[in-house]
């Protein structure tokens, strides 16, 4: 017993203070986790799966008693971080938060998987966090749109080339998101996110030239 | 104002995902309601995200490397959409708004039928084997007083309904287990409620022993 306190404590030491950037506070890996929904970026992706997917395997075993099947578990959880990276909001909750409740979802629909029929209830009911949302980003950004039309065009053409494309198309052709994805071929919640960041890196470059 | 909440068991259960799928659906809908609960549950996500942080099993390199190949090498999962556009339900002239997760349920909703004593029930079909059902009580209706032989689990939608111990309106959870008794009734106001039953109810009063059919209420 008093062994497995001096262990804990010697964890506790080991790890660098919760609420800095060491490589895996939520900051950093919220960090990551932008920079894959933004650019698809490996390396980022690598070291979220450096972080996290033995903290998955360590919870699906505990859930299945079961390596192969926590590793399966893993292996979805993940899958569904490097797509669906766009959807981590970093005002509701930390990365740590977000992909726990995604496995607790893949748990969730994998107990009930042997008798899993397509019109079964299934996680994503209860807990849509997989869901694009049918946000309007008219609301979220129309207050922005007057102001920002004069600096967008004087400091689009620096940002990231994906970016930039999404917002050429959004702010000076006028198109719809839902066009853009469209014409793109990327999914609708990707040019959702690429405008949010650009917007976000376009609010940066303004406030740090004035 | 809810004053009926889901104890913190039970919701840690919910968003830890141990609760049956019709149990969770009550759960997430008295969640949609209630700000108060949809805060606890936030938190006490948070605390197993952490707890979840903790314990790490370590994965060998190789493996590591192959699922990095194949995720990277992975079709994008289905596209989900939350849909917000029909969560409107009629019954007896009346609408009701469902709340959101109900609302996604609304597929599954089967035909009312009308059952003695002004009620009338909808069964809700989550494939789970599990009896989930839609009970609308007109005004000045009442269910006969009975016992459970599992656990009754009761969600207000909209309207208000009393027993003995008192009175219940939107968003109040109530959880009866088999020692409870009661004789639910509406008075001046109709109520829509969303009822799960682990186990046949047990009509407790002689009259009611007469009138099985209405367990028909709940099963069929
Ligand atoms: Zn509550």
């Amino acid at each position: 017993m008093h062994t497995m306190q001096q262990n804990e404590d010697t964890r506790r030491m080991t790890k660098s203070p919760p609420t800095t950037s060491g490589t895996d506070s939520p900051e950093h890996l919220a960090s990551l986790l932008a920079r894959v929904a933004a650019t698809q970026c490996r390396a980022a992706f690598s070291e979220l799966f450096a972080y996290f997917a033995p903290r998955l395997q360590a919870y699906g075993t505990r859930q299945f008693g079961n390596e192969q099947i926590a590793a399966d578990l893993v292996q979805e959880t993940m899958t569904n971080v490097w797509h669906k990276a766009h959807l981590f909001k970093a005002d509701k909750g930390s990365p740590a938060t977000w992909i726990f409740t995604i496995a607790r979802n893949i748990r969730f629909d994998f107990l009930r998987k042997n008798k899993h029929r397509q019109h079964d209830l299934s996680a994503d009911d209860l807990w849509p966090i997989l869901a694009e949302q049918n946000e309007s980003l008219d609301d979220d950004y129309a207050l922005d749109h007057d102001v920002l039309m004069q600096e967008i065009t004087e400091y689009y053409q620096q940002l990231p080339d994906n970016q930039r494309l999404v917002i050429e198309k959004i702010y000076l052709e006028g198109k719809s998101q839902q066009e853009v994805s469209d014409s793109l071929g990327i999914p609708l919640g990707t040019v959702k996110s690429r405008t949010r960041l650009a917007l976000q890196k376009l609010r940066e470059m303004i406030v740090n030239h004035d | 104002m809810i004053k009926f909440h889901p104890s913190e068991e039970i919701l840690q259960q919910f968003a830890v995902g141990d609760l049956s799928p019709a149990l969770s659906v009550v759960v997430a809908t008295h969640v949609d309601m209630c700000s108060h609960c949809a805060k606890q549950v936030q938190e006490i996500e948070h605390l197993m995200a952490e707890k979840f942080s903790q314990t790490a099993k370590g994965i060998g390199s190789s493996q590591m490397d192959t699922m990095l190949e194949q995720i990277f090498a992975s079709n994008e999962p289905a596209y989900q959409v939350i849909q917000d556009t029909d969560n409107i339900i009629s019954l007896e002239g009346k609408r009701f708004k469902l709340p959101a997760t109900l609302a996604r349920q609304k597929d599954r909703i089967g035909p009312w039928s009308k059952v003695p004593g002004k009620l009338y029930r909808a069964p809700v079909n989550l494939g789970s084997g599990e009896c989930m059902n839609l009970i609308y009580m007109d005004e000045g209706s009442s269910v006969p007083e009975h016992t459970h032989k599992g656990q009754e689990a009761t969600l207000v939608i909209n309207g208000v309904f009393h027993d003995e111990s008192g009175e219940y309106r939107d968003g109040d959870f109530i959880l009866m287990n088999s020692h409870d008794q009661h004789a639910p009734q509406t008075q001046n106001e109709d109520c829509l409620t969303l009822a799960v039953l682990d186990a046949p109810m047990h009509f407790t009063s002689g009259i009611s022993r007469l009138l099985n059919p209405f367990s028909s209420l709940f099963f069929r």
